[in-house]
């Protein structure tokens, strides 16, 4: 089932069109991939679904009905640009952002403890925004992303800022909110992670839908249908080559006849990197 | 519909990060010390530096003056004789002993008059130097009536002398008179209309800076992802009035003991008539020496001055019960009244325009330029409010009075010379009605301004934004 629907969604500034008669669907329980140039309308998008922008057309449903403001409160929302006030402490700011999240104020205190330890940031409580690093403030970002629980997680770039190791902690805990049945929505231009975190994508350009599905199968979708056949020859040397889908059997039956070793045999599928290349650049010829 | 226990929270957040500011707690705790100097200085001062009398040495070549100079607290003279050579005395103050140099001319025959300089080290204090002039005037006067030869000239001329002072009375509907001083009434209408001027641009200004605040550290997009625009717009506006109305209370308290405190130490009696201590007060004194002076006057006889309307007709009032009860006269209750109200309609009207302003730039430097549609308004409220006791009820302040955009100032200041209470309702009237305008106007503004990053905003973007469905 979808946890959000986005049917026919159109958003004009002016005369500029930001999203063209967009659809799609994300799956609950998934990691949903929206990929996308700059500037192709991903952030406009997600405000949409969030409500902080009103779509010129379209709508948009959340589980089956039109999304509302109860339905936001189960939203969190990790925006590319994002900031914390500067003066204020972190733990009195964790605390507003959390209560407005619908939290009270008990519940709050409670979760975002359990956070601070858990990202092992508890003596921060105390401090001002602005003695913390870039690195540091982003985590405390992360935890009022998340801390009221959401049903639906929108991180646009979350790892961004972060160093490997952090960036490893955040990829954990994503996948461990999603195993507890939390869908996310991850914009990103990192393609490695899309690949190994997504699910299902949608590639949007110029505002419109590009296309979008399980992540397998547009990368088979978009492979040239080769496989690639690795072996070891009589000098036990190990090699490798492609061979179009058409040619397979004839190719490994000559191949046995040679008396070599195969050692695997795949299917080549593309790289998200290249496709998205191969997308992006196709929609602009 | 507005979700007001989100609402709450944005206000209590937005009061509570105001209050516990460093600026706050110095401007609380600083204003009142320097409310209750100004009102205690001038009795310090009084108390602590009577000055020594000016030694002032004399040289009278016209041998009618040296007579008339009588010495008294501030002054002795001293005869240095018709012959004494002023230059030679002059460049040498110091040795003769001598704070000041008088040196008066022979008698012109044509002008029966004389020329008088005065040469010190230390310039003269204007009360000295005047009071040297009164007695060389009064030399002169007499040597002219001598002259003139016209027979007891001198009783004649103290007889035409004439010293009338205006005094006003206001009458109420039931025919009440109250005497009142009109000075107090242009004190009070300027007191006002800056008062609310300086709260408005300030409180306004607040509002703008935090709308800045949120927008350049880009909180804002995590904050209406979870609240609506609207929300948090007016729970930023609410949350700064709390602060203005916090600060507000704490200076009338802060102040109020301050100056309980001073009256302990120092003595109410002295306070309060150094209060009254203007030309008016002087005048009393002189034409009627029987009345109390001011600084006998206890607190409890100007607080019956102000009740008993008999004491009015019963004698000269002296300058104090003048003052007692022409600030009974006022209705301190309709100007509280008023100052509450326009003060809120009149910062809930900028406010919402700076904070759309606000949400437009992404630093205080940006805003210059879009905020002066909304200063020149405010300041020319302020202008015309500093000169509006002059003619309370012209054309000219009765509109600006009335324009919500400056009415909250100007109306201010008119009002301590009563205002009839259909310009009042008008008057609140037109800025409710504006204020809701310009919020929904602001609101609508606010929500596309901060998101918008990049270019800078002129007028046109806010005017399309504001069109935005």
């Amino acid at each position: 089932m979808a946890i959000i629907e986005v049917k026919n969604v159109t958003k004009t500034f002016g005369e500029k069109v930001a999203l063209d008669n967009v659809s799609l669907e994300i799956p609950e329980g998934k990691i949903f991939g929206l990929l996308g140039p700059n500037g192709a309308g991903k952030s406009t998008l997600i405000r949409i679904i969030n409500r902080i922008t009103i779509a010129s057309e379209g709508q948009i449903l959340f589980q089956g009905h039109p999304i509302s403001e109860q339905d936001v409160a189960r939203i969190g929302y990790l925006p590319e640009e994002r900031g914390l006030y500067r003066k204020m402490k972190v733990g009195d700011q964790a605390m507003y952002l959390a209560q407005l999240k619908g939290m009270s104020a008990r519940d709050a205190a409670v979760e975002l403890k359990k956070w601070f330890v858990r990202f092992d940031i508890a003596d921060w409580w105390n401090k001002k925004v602005e003695e913390l690093s870039k690195g540091m403030a982003q985590k405390v970002q992360f935890i009022t992303t998340v801390v009221h629980r959401p049903s639906l997680m929108i991180l646009d770039e979350p790892f961004s800022g972060f160093d490997p190791v952090n960036v490893d902690l955040i990829r954990k805990e994503i996948l461990r909110l999603k195993d507890e049945g939390a869908t996310v929505i991850l914009s990103t231009h990192n393609m490695e992670s899309v690949e190994e975190l997504c699910e299902n994508i949608a590639l949007i350009n110029h505002g419109k839908l590009v296309v979008t599905g399980g992540t397998d199968e547009i990368r088979r979708m978009h492979g040239e249908d080769n496989v690639e056949i690795e072996y070891t020859d009589n000098t036990l040397a190990r090699r490798a080559i492609v061979v179009a889908r058409p040619d397979v059997n004839a190719k490994l039956t000559e191949l046995i006849g040679q008396g070599v070793t195969i050692n695997s045999f795949k299917e080549v599928i593309p790289r998200m990197n290249d496709i998205f290349i191969k997308l992006v650049k196709g929609e602009e010829e | 519909m507005m979700n007001f226990k989100k609402l709450g929270i944005i206000i209590e957040r937005e009061y509570l990060n105001k209050v516990k500011k460093k600026s706050f707690l110095l401007i609380t705790f600083l204003a009142p010390i320097l409310f209750a100097a100004i009102c205690i200085l001038p009795t310090v001062i009084m108390m602590g530096t009577k000055e020594e009398a000016k030694k002032v040495g004399v040289i009278d070549r016209s041998g009618i003056v040296l007579p008339y100079l009588e010495d008294n607290d501030v002054t002795d003279y001293i005869d240095l004789g018709p012959d004494a050579i002023a230059d030679s005395l002059k460049s040498n103050l110091k040795a003769t002993g001598i704070d000041v140099l008088l040196s008066i001319s022979e008698l012109d025959a044509e002008s029966r008059s004389v020329k008088a300089d005065c040469y010190s080290e230390k310039p003269l204090g204007m009360d000295t130097g005047s009071m040297i002039e009164d007695r060389i005037n009064d030399a002169v006067e007499a040597y002219r009536i001598e002259q003139s030869g016209v027979e007891n000239l001198e009783e004649i001329m103290a007889g035409v002398k004439s010293n009338v002072k205006l005094r006003s009375y206001t009458i109420d509907e039931s025919g009440k008179e109250t005497i009142s001083e009109s000075g107090i009434y242009m004190a009070l209408s300027m007191i006002l209309g800056m008062a609310i001027y300086m709260f408005i641009a300030l409180f306004s200004g607040m509002v703008m800076s935090s709308v800045i605040e949120e927008k350049s550290s880009r909180v804002v997009e995590v904050l209406v992802s979870s609240v609506k625009a609207s929300e948090l717009l007016f729970g930023k506006i609410i949350g700064v009035a709390l602060v203005a109305i916090t600060q507000f209370l704490l200076w009338i308290l802060l102040t109020g003991m301050l100056l309980g405190v001073a009256m302990g130490i120092i003595g109410k009696d002295k306070i309060m008539g150094l209060m009254s201590d203007d030309p008016t007060t002087e005048m009393v004194q002189q034409m009627s020496p029987d009345v109390n002076l001011p600084g006998q006057i206890t607190l409890e006889d100007s607080l019956k001055a102000v009740t008993d309307t008999t004491s009015v007709s019963a004698g000269e009032p002296s300058g104090m019960e003048v003052i007692m009860s022409t600030i009974g006269n006022i209705n301190l209750a309709e100007i509280g009244i008023a100052f509450l109200f326009f003060f809120i309609f009149g910062y809930l009207l900028y406010a919402s325009l700076f904070a759309a302003i606000g949400s437009a730039v992404e630093n205080e430097g940006d805003s210059s330029q879009l905020q002066l549609p909304i200063t020149i308004p405010l300041m020319l409220g302020f202008f015309v409010a500093l000169y509006a006791f002059k003619a309370p009820d012209s054309q000219l302040v009765f509109w600006f009075s009335m324009i919500p955009f400056t009415s909250p100032i100007v109306m201010l200041a008119r009002i301590p010379f009563s205002v009839p209470m259909w310009q009042l309702v008008l008057s609140i009237v037109l800025l409710i009605g504006t204020f809701v305008a310009c919020a929904w106007a602001s609101a609508k503004i606010y929500k596309v301004g901060i998101l918008m990053y990049g270019k800078k905003s002129t007028f046109k973007d806010l005017w399309k934004w504001l069109k935005m469905k």
